[in-house]
């Protein structure tokens, strides 16, 4: 174990931990200012912004001796002895430096920048920096430039941090932003032709620490203080990258990663990052309907539970396909619901999207050929309830008594996931009943449909390619007249009082042993499940 | 800007195969960027963003690196070539103490042009250079690979009459 | 003044010394031979060490030492970097050795590289010297063709390579890291120490990077001896047992208002005055000397009361200045004006800032906007105050940068206002009679930017 002494506080730092002077004085519950340093990206300790006095404490005299001259937190590695010094005249000073000198040619655009109220710059000034302009006045430029498809530029509020080359470069490895010239011309450019086109080009906006890069589709829509942020999970493929979704009144503005050493580390990509657009357009399902002789009816949103009792008593036999896009939680009483009510009844995994292959990019971090965050998860609860797991393909290729009286569809991706050619399978189901986002093959021929929920209106867990659960609160609420799965088969299975995901999942952790690491609490970060691996047919 | 202009190469087998040559020399493809920027400069007066594209693809790299590279030195124009001479006009403080900013601005009124800026009849470029380690003939200009020393109004006329 | 034999210039009279012929007619490689025959590596580096030779590119550290950082036992390859990127204003002795001497420069690398187990030397040249890159290329040609360079040199089973790598006019490819980036391809931004580039430099290995002059006197060293080296020049001060002392022979740049400018050889510690006279032919025109930069701009000013000062690794310090630098003497007679001398160097400073730490790129643009100003008629007298503050705060030696352009952007502000106080007050007044006491910021001076 070494100590290291901030501001008078000593800390611990276990005997493998590598930790900077700007990590360690964290954990003694002090923030060293900086913006060039990031925990993913190279040490270039180029804005000096997080400059304090080191120096070492001798472990046998207790003589300190510090260094005159001042040290860059983010090089500095906190080590037995080490003391920082984060609050003296002289940091002060250098702080209060670092922010004039940003500011005298940053044009002052906080009442029209995204990144006002998140910003650094901002931020550092109210704290570190208070001093009124002495540099000459001159009119600001603020030119703005694309860089590509997803992020625009803002040439002059930019402050030479060097993050997003150093992302491009050694992130995703494809180096298309770079900079141009030297000392105070120096601007971040992309060469004509060469756009910032890679599939992470989102995070580069995480990055900045101010508001020169700026995501297009969040531009100019919402004023960063009025969003509500709430821990999710992204449902776009089996990576399940730990996630921010930010909501106001119900409306989600953007998603945003967050910080998961063992998924996503700080990163997302783009796919994911704006792959919830879906949850607002306006042809979501919001109608619960029963097919009559002369076309469909509507049900009240609260009567709902009542119809599906009497097609449960209309039928005798039933078979459930069961989503890759629901929760753990929501497949587990999915499958209990129809278990209970029908005990042979057919547990199929729904249809997997695979598209195209996996991609690693250099820094490890992986984008998914799987283009759904829970199919480990329901093949396990699927295992637990019928033995095996059996597919879609099983039920719509069964001969042998043809297809149950009631078969039970579930969807929840952005795209309808069964083809017309397999639609007409069901055909001749007497009882098909739907749940679902949008319009589809199955959605036709249902005889009763149920307006489902998107991955933001659920509250529930998820199980990653590498079996790891992650639980995902629910950010916003589903249109009127929607039920989101687990609130109805928690009102099915007649629970007493609302759906808590919470509840369902220690459940689960009882009866399903790989489950059981999930009992109690599961950690922001999720935990590791020993899950089987299945293997696929293609 | 003519379709042959955009499709056909900058770098010609010659330039290719000096570029290439180099390789031997350096642990890294990378380390022959600015060798193989001088190469193309020296061959076409300027390195046009056609060019960085080419090299690039040789030293199997992204075209914004050596782009990145390029723009730090300030010295490889990209728009068009440069005059057939090439003046840097030293302007640090030796030869600034001994009449070089004069000098400088002599040659830009006679030649009628800023620094920076290249004659229209694509003579002279004349550019202001910072010290050029010849302060013992201050004051000073390169010209292409040539130092002119110890000048005067006259012997900058001379030289600019001597230009072709 | 004892009569001092010239050792670094020695042969630059001669016709044809850039050429091998007349370089070995002399002696030349004779101590190369006999080192590869008789010496080991290690041993090389014993007599440069005990030589207390100090680096001449600028920051004076002992060179032994540095060779010693060098990882031992490290399985290669390392490599040498030969810093001929000499930018700074005032210096062109690296120069006049290239063009008049190489083969001196070139027997002292490759004596470096064995004594440092280097197999692979990169002369960086800067892009303006031109006559260099011919006579350089021309004597490595001619070392090929002896077999003093390439495999297996003279039969001793040592190896070298030595390639010129041309710049392209950038002032901060002098500084050690920033030539490796340049040379690695990339834009100069000098890096991040430690780790040090005897640990982790060029490509990542192992790298020794030596000025030109340096390397000269490693020939001669390794040639006659350290306590040859240490009879001349300025043994340590005994009162500081941090000082290495200033020994072996320099070579002084003389420019600016003199009759005679040139380079000049002497023992280490002659003084700006003797300079001046003694080889300089004394201040042109019959003036007087009103200040005098010690060595290269970037060490600041001596007033006309300082010239008294020895050139050598310590003196200038003792006087305010930033230290000997290159050791390059600009002198300026009593018509120059302080604020013409302050503009042009913050013009120069912040025209090669590589931009990468906040406050040199911001400060020293901050600093010329302020010059151009004061020398256009609109200057504050809070102006002073605030470039000293600048100057004050920039650099490596408060730690606010990553290296010291930042201090050479800062001392000649710091000295010119501090021991030229009253000239710029005047001029301040004397110009903007109207304006001089405001203290609230004004608008910057556009007219006047071609920088």
């Amino acid at each position: 174990m070494a100590t290291v002494t901030i501001d008078g506080t000593e800390i611990e730092i276990g005997e493998g931990e590598r930790l900077n002077g700007i990590q360690a004085a964290r954990r003694a519950g002090v923030e060293i200012p900086h913006y060039c340093w990031h925990p993913g990206l190279s040490v270039v300790a180029s804005c000096r912004m997080c400059l304090v006095e080191t120096g070492t404490r001798n472990a046998e005299t207790g003589e300190i001796s510090m260094l005159p001259k001042l040290v860059p937190a983010c090089q500095t590695p906190a080590r037995d002895g080490t003391i920082f010094a984060t609050q003296s005249e002289k940091v002060k000073h250098a702080r209060a430096c670092v922010e004039e000198d940003l500011l005298i040619n940053h044009p002052i655009d906080c009442p029209i920048c995204d990144k006002a109220g998140e910003c650094h710059l901002q931020d550092y000034y109210f704290q570190y920096g208070q001093r009124s302009r002495r540099a000459d006045l001159r009119p600001f430029t603020s030119r703005r430039r694309p860089v590509g498809e997803t992020v625009t530029l803002f040439v002059d509020r930019c402050v030479m941090c060097s993050r997003c080359v150093r992302f491009t470069r050694e992130i995703t490895g494809s180096s298309e932003l770079m900079i141009v010239a030297r000392g105070n011309q120096e601007e971040i450019d992309v060469l004509p032709g060469f756009p910032l086109a890679n599939k992470l080009s989102g995070n580069v906006v995480d990055l900045c620490p101010v508001g020169a890069l700026g995501d297009r589709d969040f531009l100019y829509h919402q004023r960063v203080w009025f969003l509500k942020r709430h821990e999710g999970v992204c449902t776009g493929c089996s990576t399940g990258c730990s996630i921010f979704v930010e909501e106001n009144q119900n409306h989600i503005y953007r998603l945003k990663p967050r910080e998961n050493p063992h998924v996503n580390q700080w990163w997302m990509c783009d796919d994911g990052r704006y792959g919830f657009h879906h949850v607002h357009r306006e042809d979501r399902l919001t109608a619960a309907e029963r097919r009559g002789d002369d076309g469909y009816e509507a049900i009240e949103w609260h009567d709902v539970p009542d119809e599906v009792e009497r097609v449960f008593g209309a039928s005798r036999t039933a078979a459930c396909v069961v989503s890759p896009h629901l929760t753990v939680e929501e497949a587990y009483l999915l499958c209990k619901l129809i278990r209970r009510r029908f005990p042979q009844a057919g547990l199929f995994l729904g249809p997997v999207p695979v598209v195209g292959e996996d991609e690693t990019f250099p820094s490890g971090f992986t984008i998914h050929a799987e283009k759904c965050p829970n199919r480990r998860g329901v093949e396990e609860v699927i295992r637990h309830f019928a033995g095996d797991v059996a597919t879609l393909d099983d039920l719509v290729d069964s001969r042998d008594g043809g297809l149950p009286d009631l078969v039970w569809l579930t969807g929840g991706d952005q795209q309808p996931s069964i083809d017309e050619a397999t639609a007409a399978r069901f055909d001749g189901v007497a009882h098909l009943v739907v749940q679902d986002l949008f319009d589809s093959p199955c959605w036709h021929r249902a005889t009763l449909r149920l307006p489902g929920a998107a991955f933001a209106e659920r509250e529930g867990s998820y199980v990653n390619f590498a079996g790891r659960l992650q639980s995902a609160r629910w950010a916003v609420r589903p249109p009127q007249g929607a039920w989101v799965e687990g609130d109805l088969y928690w009102r099915l299975l007649e629970l007493p009082g609302m759906y808590r995901a919470r509840t369902v999942l220690d459940e689960v952790a009882q009866q399903i042993p790989c489950f059981a690491p999930a009992a109690g609490t599961v950690a922001a970060e999720g935990v590791e499940l020993d899950v089987s691996e299945t293997v696929r047919s293609e | 800007m003519t379709e042959r202009v955009m499709t056909e190469r900058v770098l010609n087998d010659e330039l290719t195969a000096a570029i290439r040559a180099l390789f031997p020399r350096y642990p890294t493809r990378q380390a022959v960027t600015l060798p193989a920027l001088h190469l193309v400069n020296a061959r076409l007066r300027h390195v046009p963003l056609r060019a960085v594209v080419e090299i690039a693809e040789l030293l199997e790299l992204a075209p914004a690196q050596v782009q990145d590279t390029l723009t730090f030195y300030g010295f490889f124009k990209q728009d068009k070539p440069h005059g057939r001479t090439r003046a840097w006009v030293c302007r640090s403080i030796s030869c600034a103490l001994r009449g070089g900013e004069e000098i400088l601005e002599h040659l830009c009124e006679r030649a009628g042009i800023e620094p920076g800026e290249t004659t229209a009849d694509g003579r002279l470029t004349l550019e202001f250079g910072e010290c050029l380690g010849a302060c013992d003939f201050a004051p000073c200009l390169l010209a292409g690979e040539t130092l002119h020393k110890d000048l005067t109004a006259d012997k900058a006329d001379a030289f600019l009459d001597s230009l072709e | 003044m004892a009569e001092f034999e010239p050792v670094l210039l020695a042969h630059i009279e001669r016709s044809g010394s850039h050429t091998l012929d007349v370089y070995q007619s002399a002696g030349g490689y004779a101590t190369l031979r006999r080192v590869l025959a008789e010496m080991q590596p290690h041993g090389v580096v014993e007599v440069v060490k005990s030589s207390s030779l100090r680096g001449r590119g600028g920051a004076g550290f002992p060179t032994g030492l540095k060779w010693t950082f060098l990882p031992k036992d490290h399985p290669g390859p390392i490599y040498m970097c030969i810093n001929a990127d000499e930018s700074e204003p005032g210096t062109f002795n690296n120069r006049v050795l290239m063009e008049e001497d190489p083969h001196q420069m070139i027997e002292g690398a490759i004596l470096a590289c064995y004594a440092t187990r280097a197999t692979t030397a990169y002369l960086y040249l800067r892009y303006e010297y031109p006559l260099c890159l011919e006579r350089l290329q021309a004597a490595l040609d001619e070392c090929y063709a002896a077999g003093l360079l390439g495999e297996n040199i003279l039969g001793s089973g040592y190896s070298l390579n030595i390639y010129i790598h041309r710049g392209a006019a950038a002032y901060i490819c002098g500084e050690e890291t920033g030539l490796i980036e340049s040379l690695e391809g990339k834009r100069a931004w000098p890096r991040i120490k430690p780790p040090f580039p005897a640990v982790e430099g060029v490509f990542h290995k192992p790298t020794v990077i030596n000025n030109v002059e340096t390397l000269c006197c490693v020939k001669h060293i390794v040639e006659r001896g350290a306590d040859w080296f240490k009879s001349i020049g300025v043994p340590p001060d005994p009162n500081n047992p941090r000082d290495a002392g200033s020994y072996g022979p320099k070579l002084y740049c003389l420019s600016g208002h003199v009759n005679r400018p040139g380079c000049y050889e002497a023992p280490l510690g002659i003084t700006c005055r003797e300079l001046i006279e003694e080889f300089g032919g004394g201040v042109w025109k019959g003036r007087q000397a009103k200040a005098a930069i010690p060595g290269g701009i970037s060490m600041g000013l001596l007033t006309a009361d300082e010239l008294d000062t020895p050139l050598d690794f310590s003196g200038p310090g003792k006087v305010g200045c930033l230290g000997l630098g290159t050791a390059a003497v600009v002198v300026m007679d009593e018509t120059v004006s302080m604020v013409d001398f302050l503009y042009n160097s913050t013009r120069f400073f912040k025209h090669e800032s590589c931009g990468q730490c906040t406050p040199c790129r911001e400060g020293t643009g901050w600093a010329l906007d302020m010059l151009r100003r004061i020398k256009a008629g609109r200057g504050r007298l809070v102006d002073l105050d605030l470039l000293l503050e600048i100057g004050d705060s920039i650099g490596i030696i408060p730690g606010t940068t990553i290296c010291g352009l930042a201090d050479g952007a800062a001392w000649p502000i710091k000295n010119a206002i501090r021991k030229f106080r009253g000239e710029f007050e005047d001029y301040i007044k004397h110009t903007n009679p109207q304006g001089y006491m405001v203290t609230d910021p004004v608008p910057l001076e556009l007219a006047g930017a071609h920088e």
